[in-house]
Formats: C-alpha cells, structure tokens, sequence
C-alpha cells in the first residue's frame, strides 16, 4: 500500500523535475501544500512558455481544469512564497498521469496584468473573463474581456478583500422604471461587439434572444443566437444571472457553518456536494474518517446521483416534447426522498456530511428503506429504457445530434458523463478513488458517439452502477463510529461531549467561532453529478477559509455549447440545452 | 375586514420606485354600498363571489423558476403532489397567458429589472407568491450579488418559507391565495365604479397557529425511521 502511494507522488510530482530541467530551478518556486498535486510558482513572462511545454510534454496536461485568482494582501502565512498582492492560479490535469498540475503567477497591485492563456487552451476565455469581473486582472490579448457574472453595470471587484461581502452593507436594493430600461438596455446583445455580421451575402440574419427565462434552460440562463432561417450560425452563451457569491461567502462562514452553502452548488446533488468540501477540510485538518462514516457517505453520494439523473432524465425527456416521462421520474424522486429523508432529515438540501464524520448514525429500519428502493428501481429503468430510449421520435431527435469527440470534450474542460459519452472511460471513482470507493466494485458505462443519445443512455446505465454501489453499502455498511475521535471533528461525539469536560470545551468553541485550521492549502475533487466538481481551499490558520475556489462541471459545459451547435439547427440546441444537464448554481455559484 | 387598495397610474413619472402606483389601507369597499343600496350591493356581493370562485380554481401559473426552490415547485406540479387538483396545472410559458408568478429561488440583482419586465408582461388579475428564503428576505444569502426579498420590488401576495419549502408547502401557500382571492375586490368592469384593487388583508399563519405549535411537546425520535 505504501510503495503504491509513493509511486503515485512519484508520477505526480515527476512534472516539476521536467519543468526545472527546462526552466531553470531557479526560475520557479515550488509550494508545498495538501493539495495533492505538485504547486509551481512562476515568473508572469514565463507563463505562456511554460504552459505550451506542459501541454507538449511527454504525457501531457490535455485540460485546463481550472483557472482563477487569490487576493493576497490579507493573508499573513505565506513564508517562502513569492511576494504577491494577488494571484493567478491555473490548474492543469493531465489523462496519463492522472494527476494535476498547479501553476501560479504573482503579480503586484500596481499592474494586474497577464497575458492571456486563450490561445494555449481555449477554455480559458470564460475563466479569464470571470477572473476579470472578480478581480479586476487584465488579461493582456483577450478577445473579449467584459464582466462575466456581476451585471454589465457594475462597479467593483467583488473576491478583493476590500469588497464588501454582505448585501446589508450597501444601501437597500431599489429599482426605479427609469433605472429598470438602463439595466435592460445594458443587457441588449449587440452581435458587433461579438465580431458577428448582420447580413451576409443575400442573408440577413436574425438574432434571437433565447432566456434568461425559457423553459428549455433550466432556470436563468441565456444565450444569444444568431440565425440563418432554423440554422444556428453562431450563439453567444451568456451567464451570471445565478450569481449567489458562493466563494465569497466562504470567506466569513466558519469551516463548520459553510457547509450548507455547499449543498446549493449543485442544488440537485444534496450532500454529494458537501463531499469534496468536507474531504478538503479533513486533509487541512489532518482527520481520517471511520469506514462506517466512509460508507455511509458513499451510500448517500450515490443516491442523490440517481435522484439528479432523475431529474436529468425527465426534464431532459420533456425539453424533447415528452410530457409524461417526467410524472414517471418524479414519481421515483419522491421514493428517493423517502429514504434521504429518513436517514437526513430533509429533501434537497441535507448539509448532513459533517468534519469528522456525518451528522447522525443511521436510524434503525433504515435498511428495509433502501432495500425497497433497490428493488423498485430496476425495473422502472428497464422501463425507461424500452418505452423513453427506444421511441423513435426521441432517437430521431437525439441519434447523431450536438456530437463532440473525446479530444474536443477535454479541449473545452468537458467531464463527467458527458466525456464518457464520448467513449473515454474515465471516471474518478475509479481514476483516484477517494472516500473509499476503491472498495466498491462497479462499472464505468460509456458511450460510442458523443450525441445527445448516448448522454440521455449513459445516465440510465449509471443509475444502474449507483444501485450496484448502494447494494454494496447495505450489505456491508461497516459498524463502528459515525464520526471520527479527532479535536477537529465538528461537533465532537456527543457522548464523549457529556462526559469530558475537555470535550465539552471544544464543543463550545467549536459551535461558537468554529474550529481552526492550520494554515495550508488542500484540494479535493469528485465525481459529481454531473462531472468534476472540486473545492481548492486555502487556510490561513482561521476559523474560516481565507479562499475557496469552487469548480464546477456545468460552467465548462456551457462554454463548450458554441463549438458544438454552430452549424447546428435551433431544436438541436434545445436538445443539447437537456443532454448536458446543467444547473444554474452550478455554473455562477 | 380590512382590505389593501392598490390603484395603478398610468402616468407615474419615469423616476417612481417599483412597485409603482398607490397602495393603502382601507376598510371593505363593500360596506359603504351596502348602505347605499341593499338590491344592488347583494348583486355585486354575488357577482364578486362567483367571479373570484372562477379566478381562484383556475390559477394558472407562469413557467419561471430561478434556483433550488423551482425543483420543489416542479415537484408539486408532478404526479406524486398532483396540483391539479386544485386547478393549477397549467403551466404557461408565457407571461400573457399566466395569472400567478412564483418567484421559486433566489432573486438576483442582475435578474430584478427581468423580473420585473416579466411581471410587467403579465395580464391583470395577476398575483405573486414568493416562495422560500431566498425570496421572501434573501435568506441565507446576505451577499453582494442577491436581493434581499423580492419584495422590494414586486408585491407580494402569499409568503411560504422554507429552504426550500417542501411541495405540500407550496400547495398551501397556493391555497392561502385562493381564500385570499375569494375576498378580493376588483373592478367588475373597467366603466363601472371605482377602478382600484382591494385585496383582503389575510391573517397570519403564524399567529394562527402559534397555540397550536407551541402546544406540540412530543417530537419523533430521528433514531427511528
Ligand atoms: S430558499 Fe433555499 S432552496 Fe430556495 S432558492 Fe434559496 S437557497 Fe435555494
């Protein structure tokens, strides 16, 4: 086990050796963090060099997973580190080596400047353009850097650390009839600024306004079309009007108190969410779950995969022009429910994952809830398969529609079911398990085409392989604890709470200010839902994070949408809109 | 009973806050006619009656959802929850065709002036339910990007709390509105009388049911299922 273990660092790590003998050792500064994966600093003229040798490099990072900045002035661990008043941090992840790579680049109040990284890895545009609207970094050649999130009317950087967090803060929010056009009129789409022609040739085009309220766009997203009769030329995806400030909230809720913010990430992953969060903590923390508490986890993980592939699957159905399969899918949901709510407490938003552990141990009776949920399910799926999959109308509108390859999904940070339809088996669970999924035995469902088809069939197989995986926890669910005997663990035991007075104290304080972490940075990334989704954290040896970085699947799913429906017709594109399963939250957070 | 009388002018100046027009309140509208006339005040009593009855079943609610509590809103809306049993299951996609928005999430700065444009749209009778957190206060939202309630700009008629509520919540809050709308006061004709909007002034749920709750002493045990 450990010689593995070692060998994997070793894979891991072997990047930066490469990276010194082409650059020089003196040139970077290597960071040592938890977060798992090697942290480089380096010079700002350097970037673009070093990223074109990463992504050249024998084994190469084929995907920009990540791409955001860190405000520095505040932070006051930083021994060893480059001085920076912010950051610039890309995060790369390489297939081969199955590992990631952080790159970092400080840069100095006084010039925010770093030239852009969209020619290198063309997903960067919207990152740059988020990094712009939070922090106020120029990206140097950026085709079209404009605020992202925040309104086009705003003023301020919100992630700097002298921006002010809490609405309360400002004066009440107003709006006046006059002050409702400027808004309005500051959100026209103006193909111009998008290099878009009006007419061409004998054409004109016609440009249609699709949201932020439509009912094929699964809550407040919009996107700019522009059309040559049914036929979608080019379209301009446009986001931020579900921008709930989530990393910033980060920022003054204690490690404890911030993990009901995770839940509405992907408000249709419950405690999935909680997941990647919680585990980053307990690397900062230094706590080692029980195989009880692990399990459990995974059980309930699991679940709320197939409650959202439910909800994927109906919705989904229905944007097709189905109505009815939606009633059937809901109709499993609230069986879902059932159980979630007998073991949690609560429907969509538990927050039952707990530092240390889960909130409650399991209820008694609450394995005959999930047996019954274990054999209701498969057939409904077989069902779901012959009457949904097999209906011709449904295949006409899906066999061979919104296709992408496996190397286009990884160029535009495409992951989760979505690359596997693709045809690449890659899923983390497998890849670098975590949370003991290494003990499970399940299969990675894959597609053949990468349509719209095998995104809607994928999902269907992996509630089958969820189910496997539940079975698995019900017949094993280890016994022992549900939360780990650690000072850390948030809250303690209670029984150990009303027997020691030490105990007690830490209680105390833990529900009061919440525990403190060590200063450090730790990163965790799972299989959500609805692909990749991960939490980067940084401590300052607070009671709160001094950053969080959310990444999330669905934002890189949308930016994808251009390369995939231009040349398309507009109901592929509400066929493509269900297949990739996005939620607004987990795109603005 | 006392009402809440809205009137709306047409020529409210372009610097007036939303929700624009005039708003107070008044005693029933119909007490004063009763004096005047007894025949002609027991014929607009009833007309009232049936009118509302007819509003009340058949709300049909606009297609518009804005986060995590939209879900619980479509959930109501599906089988298991059946909300055609009271009248309301026909969801529109347009605002011209609606008569009660639900503002199921989170409300957003960058989304307000839209929302807004979409109520506008909207037809008289129309009414607003705000349903959860989010929308009612901002909820666990104190953050730079999200308003605090809705209700800063759009008038609402029914509050559900909850984060999110479940959807039998929803079904009640869509129950209060109908006793609510069954006392309503609007114009019978747009030539005939007086042209303002009273609607009833509703008890509180929580005071309604404060005796009841805090009576409650037995809670379950969450060891059990
Ligand atoms: S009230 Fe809660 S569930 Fe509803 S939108 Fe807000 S955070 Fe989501």
């Amino acid at each position: 086990m450990t010689t593995e273990i070692s060998q994997a660092d070793a894979t891991t790590f072997a990047i930066v050796d490469e990276l010194k003998a082409r650059f020089g050792e003196a040139n970077l500064v290597v960071q040592p963090t938890l977060t798992g994966m090697p942290v480089v600093w380096v010079a700002r003229e350097q970037l673009i060099e070093v990223m074109r040798f990463v992504q050249q490099v024998n084994k190469p990072f084929v995907m920009l997973y990540d791409l955001h900045g860190v405000d520095e002035r505040l932070r006051m661990h930083r021994r060893g580190l480059p001085p920076a008043d912010f950051t610039v941090f890309y995060q790369l992840m390489s297939l081969e080596r199955n590992s990631e790579l952080m790159i970092k680049v400080a840069l100095h109040e006084d010039d925010l400047r770093v030239p852009t990284l969209c020619h290198v890895y063309l997903n960067a545009n919207w990152y740059e353009r988020e990094v712009f609207d939070m922090f106020g970094i120029e990206f140097t050649g950026h085709p079209h850097l404009t605020r992202m999130l925040m309104p086009p009317t705003w003023n301020g950087h919100p992630l700097r650390k002298d921006y002010p967090a809490r609405a309360t803060e400002f004066d009440p929010y107003t709006l006046t009839m006059e002050g409702q056009d400027r808004e309005q009129e500051a959100l026209r789409f103006d193909p111009e600024a998008w290099g878009m022609k009006r007419h061409s040739g004998d054409t004109d085009y016609m440009f249609l306004n699709l949201g932020p309220n439509h009912p094929s766009v699964h809550g407040v997203f919009r996107i700019a079309l522009q059309l040559d009769g049914e036929e979608v030329v080019d379209c301009v995806p446009d986001i931020g009007y579900h921008h709930r400030g989530a990393e910033k909230m980060a920022e003054r809720q204690s490690w404890h108190s911030y993990i009901p913010y995770t839940d509405r990430i992907d408000y249709t992953g419950g405690v999935m969410n909680n997941l990647p969060y919680i585990l980053a903590v307990e690397k900062l923390a230094g706590i080692t779950v029980t195989p009880r508490a692990e399990t459990i986890r995974v059980m309930m993980a699991e679940m709320f995969r197939i409650n959202s592939h439910l909800l994927f699957l109906g919705t989904f159905l229905q944007d097709l022009g189905a109505m009815s399969p939606v009633f059937y899918t809901f109709s499993d949901r609230q069986r879902a429910y059932h159980v979630i709510e007998a073991i949690t407490g609560f429907r969509m938003h538990p927050a039952w994952f707990r530092i240390g552990g889960v909130a409650h141990d399991l209820p008694r009776g609450w394995d005959r809830l999930v047996r019954e949920f274990l054999d209701w399910m498969p057939p409904r799926l077989d069902e779901y398969e012959r009457a949904m999959m097999d209906n011709s109308i449904v295949r006409e509108r899906t066999v061979g529609i919104a296709t992408h390859t496996t190397a286009e999904a990884l160029t535009w940070g495409v992951t989760g079911p979505n690359l596997r339809a693709t045809g690449l088996k890659y899923d983390l669970r497998k890849a670098r398990p975590y949370s003991g999924y290494e003990r499970f035995d399940f299969d990675i469902p894959v597609g053949t085409n990468g349509d719209v088809f095998d995104r809607g069939m994928l999902r269907i197989e992996e509630m089958r392989q969820s189910l496997r995986i539940i079975e698995q926890c019900l017949k094993n669910m280890p016994e022992g604890d549900y939360k780990a005997d650690h000072p850390l663990t948030t809250p303690p035991p209670r029984d150990k709470m009303l027997q020691h007075i030490e105990t007690l104290i830490t209680h105390f304080l833990q529900v009061s200010w919440g525990p403190v972490l060590k200063a450090n940075e730790s990163f965790q990334m799972i299989e959500a839902t609805k692909g990749l989704n991960s939490y980067y954290l940084t401590s300052d040896g607070n009671t709160m994070s001094y950053r969080t970085r959310i990444r999330t699947p669905s934002f890189a799913h949308l930016q994808h949408i251009p390369a995939v429906i231009n040349g398309g017709f507009v109901p592929d594109l509400i066929a493509h809109l269900g297949s990739i399963d996005f939620v607004m939250a987990d795109v603005d957070r | 009973m006392s009402y809440k009388l809205t009137r709306i002018d047409p020529d409210a100046p372009q610097s007036s806050q939303y929700p624009v027009g005039e708003r107070r309140i008044v005693d029933d509208p119909m007490d004063d006619q009763v004096h005047r006339n007894v025949f002609m005040g027991k014929l607009e009593n009833i007309m009232h009656n049936v009118v509302n009855w007819g509003r009340k079943n058949s709300l049909w609610p606009y297609n518009f959802g804005l986060s995590c509590c939209y879900v619980e809103m479509t959930t109501a809306f599906t089988a298991p929850h059946d909300i055609a049993r009271f009248g309301s299951e026909v969801l529109r996609a347009s605002p011209r065709q609606a008569d009660v928005m639900v503002i199921s999430g989170t409300c957003f700065i960058k989304m307000a002036p839209i929302i807004q444009e979409l109520y506008d749209q909207m037809l008289e009778p129309k009414w607003v339910i705000s349903m959860g957190s989010c929308a009612n206060s901002g909820g666990m939202y104190d953050i730079y990007s999200v308003v605090q309630g809705v209700d800063k700009f759009l008038p609402i008629d029914v509050y559900i709390p909850g984060c999110p509520p479940r959807p039998e919540a929803f079904l009640q809050g869509l129950q209060l509105l109908q006793d609510s709308i069954q006392q309503e006061r609007r114009p019978l004709t747009w030539v005939v009388g007086d042209q303002g909007v009273y609607k009833a002034e509703m008890p509180s749920q929580r005071e309604k049911r404060r005796d009841e709750r805090i009576a409650v002493t037995e809670l379950r045990s969450p060891d059990e299922v």
